[in-house]
């Protein structure tokens, strides 16, 4: 384990950042009244190739560098970013941030020490060392796997991204953490036609991962899934309407926690009064099979991190046991209203945005069920495998997500495919009707991307084979 | 900033770029948050940043930083220019025809015409009054709340000024700038089962001075928060729905996604053979005006540098037009037209939505959206939908956990009134718009 702090400081003393800045810029940030501050430094590349009609033919680069500052005092926050690090405009932000205070200077700190973070996402190369040469190959492998995988298949297209982001937090107690934080998603998507008809689909990967994750084998599963996902589609009949039991596929389904209550859980809307949850801590609020747990701890998953984007630790938190509800996720200024530990949620899209509580893998844990027996259980009902994206209320509780492919149970059997159906629920009355959970917990590693407050963040979530006893099918009959 | 763009052209084109287009932005951006009672955040920021298009040996990359110092920006084009030569080269690659863009930007002059974008008093309004705007919109609302039924309420009020420059190797070179305010409320109510709906209402301008009432938008989002509460999941059935102004723009988003050129060429539309035939009902009649003084969506040239020009998107129900760029242009075969509409206008009816509503006699009102999708390729769609049941042509109970399903080609011919009620704070314009017979799903 490197010394964190020195390693910070040595990474974006490339950028001209030192701790005099440092201290230039937490000076300013305190000088009117403020209670804490901190400076979120940034420096990220992220590169993509684009394959489409055969061809890598069009490439992208983003580089992105600069400084948030944020000054607290109470509930209230004041922030100023800049690309510009030059101590005079380092300065100039810290002094905006520093006005939403109105009071004396405070001190500053002179001295900076950092607290071990650990690794949970080291790669063999960091990206900027793949040559984009070294990409081609794998885009090309895919467009080539899937056209000869079913002559149905008119159109591919390949999109390969990966980015290395460095971000160094310093605040007004002294603390500097630092974190490398890789990312790669690759994303197939094809067109198929048959008898006239025409449907699209695809698969995604993406995790805190190096250019070695994608192997051969990898790469086959991924054109097999894009594949039988666009294939399906033909057979699909049309969904059916109104409230009925539904089965959840282990794996992306996780969605549902995401939406059900992940973002209900988000401790600045308890603090608010504004969730569906505010004042349930300790009650029952889910069926006693259902267990959650927000973790920032996977290996290489898209949704871990070492530490958050407020320097604090990160770990597994749980959020539901047995149906009760144990915890928020919580950022710095959340903890301190509620008197708690922070639980390492304080995240943020970039250097101009201010840190929230934001989710990271949420997943249920396994359940005394089997996947067999659950769908063997349902006389009519749809099972849901793959999905687009979700949506929630979070006063009202009311959330849905778009399930791209499914199937429809008839008599305790998958019978036909089911396609582009919304699914409309309440969060806590759906986690009371949860009535089965299988042993089969997955992970899913697709590109999950939360969007709250304009910020976007890199999620995952997990779920073991459900069922809910009743929810509403978006379908048209 | 219009030297860097140049430089930067310029230095592409010395590093091997056969062409090359860079712009430059930079905005500011102030914006506030007032909760309960109290300033909650303050956000101010002024920033920048530099992209540039690279067409080497016909190949092509974008690449972006903001990471402007000068020894940075040199390294970062060269290695973009060796990424470009890395990749296959693709023919279709290339800057628009120096003809289509205006006059005015092939001679690097001013604009002869003014949008009036920006407003010239924009570095006048203060701290202070941006807080008291912040103040009455909360007041505003809470009056409105006799029963207390109110759990929280933060407004906002924001302003920024983006300012861009954009040159191009072949020939064009121009500058915009403009200036935009919004205010918003969004109030939480408690409701006796324990859900705490929340609704809001925002407004927005490209002129201080033009920008509504705080207190009309207070009074509206507590309107609107009061009236979800006691909601009610409907039974599932086949209904008439009546799309308020404020949802109405993201029925013809889905439908005009898969009217782009990259749709087109990668059949992933369900437009794809319909070029000139009927898609929806006659009242389905909506042009692209990018000349609108003051609007949103306004601009004299497209995000290409090609002249813009009032386009008939939906003519009569049929389908008029594509948004194709000169990439997919030159890979379908078709001269471009442009790569993304502006401002887009209906042809009105002669009510609002109370008056299609009072039509319309029994239905669904749809004033909100939750979540749902829509297929570009075949056309299906499927929605989360909240709003009030109608009866006997009034506003009954408000019904939430709905969910409406159809597909364009057949939802759209179903489109049997408009209103003469375009939403004024967004490029989309919709009216409120009625459509016959479609499922939703309740219980």
């Amino acid at each position: 384990m490197a010394d964190n702090h020195l390693e910070g400081l040595a990474y974006f003393g490339q950028f001209g950042i030192d701790e005099a800045l440092i201290r230039t810029g937490l000076q300013a940030a305190l000088s009117r009244g403020g209670e804490f501050a901190d400076l979120f430094f940034q420096y990220g590349q992220a590169n993509s190739l684009g394959l489409e009609d055969g061809e890598v033919n069009r490439a992208y680069t983003g580089v992105e560098l600069g400084v948030g500052i944020r000054v607290v005092r109470g509930d209230q926050t004041g922030y100023g970013y800049t690309e510009d690090l030059s101590p005079q405009a380092v300065r100039r932000a810290a002094l905006t941030a520093a006005a939403v205070a109105d009071g004396p200077a405070r001190d500053f700190p002179q001295a900076f020490s950092a607290d071990i973070v650990p690794s949970r996402y080291p790669i063999a190369r960091p990206w900027s060392d793949v040559h984009p040469g070294e990409k081609l190959p794998v885009l090309q492998r895919l467009s080539i796997d899937t056209l000869a995988a079913d002559p149905r298949i008119q159109k591919v297209s390949v999109h390969f991204a990966d980015s290395s982001s460095a971000f160094l937090v310093a605040d007004s107690q002294g603390r500097i953490a630092f974190d490398l934080q890789p990312m790669t998603v690759l994303s197939l998507s094809c067109v198929a036609e048959q008898d006239g008809r025409r449907e699209s689909n695809g698969f995604n990967l993406a995790g805190r991962q190096g250019f070695d994750w994608y192997t051969a084998e990898r790469l086959q599963y991924m054109v097999g899934q894009a594949v039988a996902r666009t294939m399906q589609l033909f057979d699909a009949v049309p969904a059916p309407v109104g409230e009925m039991p539904v089965v959840l596929a282990a794996g992306s389904s996780g969605i549902l926690l995401h939406e059900a209550i992940g973002h209900g859980l988000e401790a600045d809307f308890n603090r608010k009064k504004v969730s569906i949850y505010s004042d349930k801590m300790g009650k029952a609020i889910a069926s006693d099979l259902v267990t959650i747990v927000d973790d920032a701890t996977l290996d290489h998953a898209r949704g871990s991190i070492d530490v958050d984007d407020e320097g604090n630790a990160a770990g597994c938190t749980t959020l539901v046991e047995k149906g009760i509800l144990q915890s928020y996720l919580h950022d710095s200024m959340s903890a301190r209203h509620y008197g708690v530990q922070p639980t390492g949620n304080g995240r943020r899209e970039s250097f101009r945005h201010v840190p929230m509580p934001r989710m990271r893998a949420t997943y249920m844990l396994a359940g005394p069920h089997k996947h067999d027996e659950i769908i063997a259980s349902v006389k009519k009902g749809i099972y849901c495998t793959n999905f687009a994206n979700g949506q929630v209320q979070i006063g009202a509780g009311d959330f849905s997500f778009y399930v791209k492919n499914g199937w429809l149970i008839e008599d305790g059997k998958l019978t036909r495919p089911v396609k582009d159906v919304n699914l409309i629920g309440n969060g806590p009355k759906v986690l009371e009707k949860v009535d089965m959970v299988a042993d089969d917990l997955v992970i899913d590693q697709g590109g999950w991307t939360c969007g709250k407050d304009g910020q976007s963040v890199p999620v995952s979530q997990g779920m073991p084979t459900v069922r809910v006893a009743a929810m509403t099918v978006g379908g048209r009959g | 900033m219009l030297q860097i763009a140049a430089r930067a052209v310029e230095r592409a084109r010395q590093l091997g770029a056969q062409q090359a287009a860079a712009g430059v932005y930079r905005s500011r951006e102030v914006s506030i948050q007032w909760r309960d009672g109290q300033m909650e955040k303050v956000i101010e920021a002024t920033s920048r940043g530099l992209g540039v298009d690279l067409y080497v040996d016909g190949r092509f990359a974008s690449v972006s930083t903001c990471d402007m110092r000068d020894e940075a920006l040199d390294r970062f084009l060269q290695d973009a220019v060796a990424l470009t030569r890395t990749i296959a080269a693709d023919p279709f690659r290339q800057l628009p025809d120096p003809q289509s863009y205006p006059q005015w930007a092939r001679r690097s002059e001013p604009a002869p015409i003014d949008l009036e974008l920006e407003d010239p008093d924009y570095a006048q309004v203060t701290a202070l009054e941006r807080r008291e705007l912040a103040e009455i919109l909360e007041q505003s609302a809470r009056k409105g709340d006799s029963n207390g039924a109110i759990l929280s309420v933060t407004t906002s009020v924001s302003d920024s000024i983006d300012e861009s420059w954009r040159v191009h190797s072949n020939g064009f070179s121009a500058a915009r700038r403009g200036t935009s305010y919004w205010l918003g409320a969004d109030v939480s109510v408690q409701d006796v089962d324990g859900r705490r709906p929340e609704e809001a209402a925002y407004a927005g301008s490209r002129f201080f001075n033009q920008l509504p009432q705080a207190i009309s938008v207070g009074q509206l989002a507590v309107e609107r928060a009061l009236g979800r509460l006691g909601s009610v999941k409907p039974a599932s059935a086949v209904q008439t729905l009546v799309v308020d102004q404020r949802a109405s723009g993201r029925l013809l988003a889905y439908l005009m996604g898969p009217m782009s050129g990259a749709a087109l060429q990668q059949k992933r539309t369900f437009l794809g053979e319909k070029l000139g035939q009927s898609i929806g009902s006659p009242l389905l009649h909506v042009q692209d005006d990018p000349f609108v003084k003051r609007g949103f969506g306004s601009r004299l040239v497209d995000s290409e540098g090609i002249e813009a020009k009032p386009r008939v998107i939906l003519d009569q129900g049929r389908l008029s037009m594509f948004f194709i760029d000169t990439y997919y242009g030159r890979k379908l075969g078709v001269p471009p037209t442009t790569s993304g509409s502006s401002n887009l206008a209906w042809q009105l009816g002669s009510l609002d939505a109370m008056g299609l509503i009072a039509q319309a006699g029994e239905g669904l009102y749809v004033t909100g959206f939750l979540g749902g999708n829509s297929n570009a390729t075949t056309g299906d769609f499927s929605l989360g939908v909240q709003g009030f049941a109608i009866r006997n042509g009034k506003l009954a109970e408000p019904v939430a956990e709905a969910n409406i399903a159809d597909n364009h080609l057949q939802f759209w011919p179903r489109l049997v009134a408009v209103g003469n009620d375009p939403y004024p704070y967004s490029s989309m314009r919709t009216p409120s718009l009625v459509f016959d017979k479609v499922m939703v799903a309740g219980t």
